[in-house]
């Protein structure tokens, strides 16, 4: 269990996805992906992803908990997926376009 | 691929004197057309020649003149001739086919529209737009364009700090920090930020993948004109599709049902005027029946426009390359912020931080002392310009091409056009330009390329009868 930080970044032990957090709730929470707890971006790898938790990651693209407390940017894709507390992650719809830039 | 061989053979008389003449010239040269011989001009390398409109005076008419500088103070010169790239962009592509409206100051004019429909001003280091904020940091300047709504959600994990809500919270997170460091973290994010320095030059347009091309193209008419599908939003892409569309082509602008393009969203006259004439046509991307009938409807174009960085499309199973080797003869304009090779393919950009990294603040704070956004979102307008070139030197050519324009280098390539030497004849220009622009009382806007058509379609209005049309043809 960690407490997550805005801005953190975060590695898989388990592939290579990479993430930063956007935004999170105060309490600890145990982030896992491909089923193993992800690492600082020093950390070493730990293993292959959990036949439950492999759908992938892809890069860009947002992942929310079911709460919609907790928002991670992929900012590398893998093979494993995203869990918070064992429960998987959902990716968020892209942003709107602005209407003017 | 350099992209000397789409004019090949293309035999052009240019007349003009001046940096708008100087630059559609160079622009045809590149793609490598052969020029006619031009009379000697008056060789003092200013622009004042009879035939162009004087930089400073694009300058000033445009509008661009107002939109650049500090709110309570006099509007500002820019001392790079950014109008006649416009206006020379405009005449390169009428050169190529009939059916825009050129005159002196009608590319510039172009520069300026949005500003004049939408009632912006100048806000000194502030867009004219209000998103983007030049902003010190430890070492220096960086803009910091928060243009989508959702961008802001991002600032508290950019700057690892809780200062969500305004610029006033953001400004004093930013100084503490290294500029390496915040354009590292923004690229993350997928915020559009940029270094404000000095500029380097650039080529406008890289080819890429040629295929073997159908044999050249003449001047078309409507009837025989390509089909375009734009798949981009805002300024610059569809910018681009409506100079094709005068052009002859017909032009299918389709937007996603989940993101329809902001600018619908924005001033109604401003819409109208870059997509009036397209039909609209609206699929649930996000769907696989959606994603199958953009295939459908991509099957029968030749010309394809998109902004969107290259992932995005290769997401949603979109591969330009592929599609450009299934049928000999096609066109894929790509429009990126910073580039489509890695890791600038991941990067954001939009017009007015664009111009702060191609080095036009830098300029402007050499000249003047202050930190100034130039125009208004000014990499838009002009990427479009060169855009349409590109295109439709491709199609007249045989296609073939995949075109690749970012923001970054079409203003890195018109910041370097006829720039000074130094520093102090900068400033000297600068001074003269500003005078010259301020020698005339009243200057109305040059006519646009293209008059307004009328209203856009509205969101999907066109889906089914495109659709229809489209099963008779495969019927």
């Amino acid at each position: 269990m960690k407490t997550l930080k805005a801005g953190t970044r975060l590695k898989s032990a388990a592939c290579d996805t990479e993430v930063m957090v956007i935004r999170t709730r105060p309490e600890p929470v145990l982030l896992c992906c491909g089923g193993i707890e992800m690492i600082a971006m020093d950390g070493q790898k730990a293993g292959e992803p959990d036949a439950a938790f492999a759908n992938g990651t892809l890069v860009g693209k947002r992942y929310v908990d079911e709460g919609d407390t907790t928002e991670l940017l992929c900012t590398k894709g893998g093979k494993g997926s995203l869990a918070i507390d064992g429960t998987p992650l959902a990716v968020k719809e892209a942003k709107a376009l602005p209407s003017s830039d | 691929m350099r992209p000397a061989h789409l004019l090949a053979g293309l035999r052009v008389a240019l007349e003009g004197r001046g940096h708008a003449s100087d630059y559609a010239r160079l622009l045809l040269a590149s793609l490598g057309a052969e020029l006619a011989p031009q009379r000697d001009d008056d060789g003092d390398g200013d622009g004042d020649g009879d035939a162009n409109e004087h930089p400073a005076l694009g300058w000033r008419r445009s509008g661009l003149m107002a939109l650049t500088g500090r709110a309570a103070r006099a509007p500002q010169m820019c001392p790079l001739p950014l109008t006649s790239c416009a206006d020379g962009a405009l005449a390169a592509l009428a050169a190529l086919g009939p059916g825009l409206h050129v005159e002196a100051g009608s590319g510039a004019a172009l520069l300026g529209v949005r500003a004049r429909i939408a009632g912006l001003t100048r806000q000194g280091a502030v867009s004219p737009g209000g998103t983007c904020h030049l902003l010190a940091c430890r070492d220096g300047h960086i803009a910091v364009n928060l243009a989508r709504p959702d961008d802001w959600t991002m600032v508290p994990a950019w700057l690892e700090a809780d200062c969500n809500g305004d610029w006033d919270a953001i400004a004093p997170w930013v100084s503490t920090m290294p500029a390496a460091q915040l354009i590292e973290r923004a690229r993350l994010l997928g915020l559009a930020v940029a270094l404000s320095a000095p500029s380097t030059p650039a080529p406008w347009l890289e080819v890429a993948v040629p295929c073997t091309p159908a044999s050249p193209r003449k001047a078309v008419g409507t009837a025989s004109g390509p089909l375009v599908i734009d798949l981009s939003s805002l300024w610059a892409g569809p910018l681009c599709g409506q100079l094709l569309r005068q052009l002859g082509a017909a032009v299918i602008k389709i937007e996603s049902q989940a993101r329809p393009d902001g600018a619908r969203n924005g001033p109604a006259a401003f819409f109208d005027l870059l997509n009036a004439g397209k039909a609209s046509v609206q699929l649930d991307l996000a769907s696989p029946a959606g994603r199958a009938q953009l295939a459908r409807l991509m099957d029968q174009a030749d010309i394809v426009i998109e902004a969107s960085r290259p992932r995005a499309l290769r997401q949603m199973g979109i591969d330009a390359e592929a599609w450009l080797t299934a049928r000999a003869g096609r066109s894929w304009v790509s429009i990126t912020g910073h580039g489509r090779a890695e890791p600038q393919a991941g990067w954001i950009g939009f017009g007015d931080d664009a111009g702060v990294g191609a080095g036009l603040s830098e300029l402007m704070y050499r000249v003047t002392g202050e930190q100034l956004i130039c125009g208004d979102a000014i990499g838009d307008p002009l990427t479009g310009l060169h855009a349409a070139l590109a295109a439709w030197a491709s199609w007249r050519s045989g296609g073939g091409h995949l075109l690749a324009l970012s923001l970054a280098s079409v203003l890195r390539h018109c910041a370097s056009f006829a720039q000074p030497a130094s520093d102090d004849l900068l400033r000297d220009r600068h001074a003269r330009w500003t005078r010259v622009a301020k020698s005339r009382r009243a200057l109305a806007p040059a006519r646009l390329p293209f008059a307004p058509v009328g209203a856009a379609r509205p969101l999907g209005a066109d889906t089914a009868a495109v659709f229809s049309a489209w099963l008779r043809r495969a019927a």
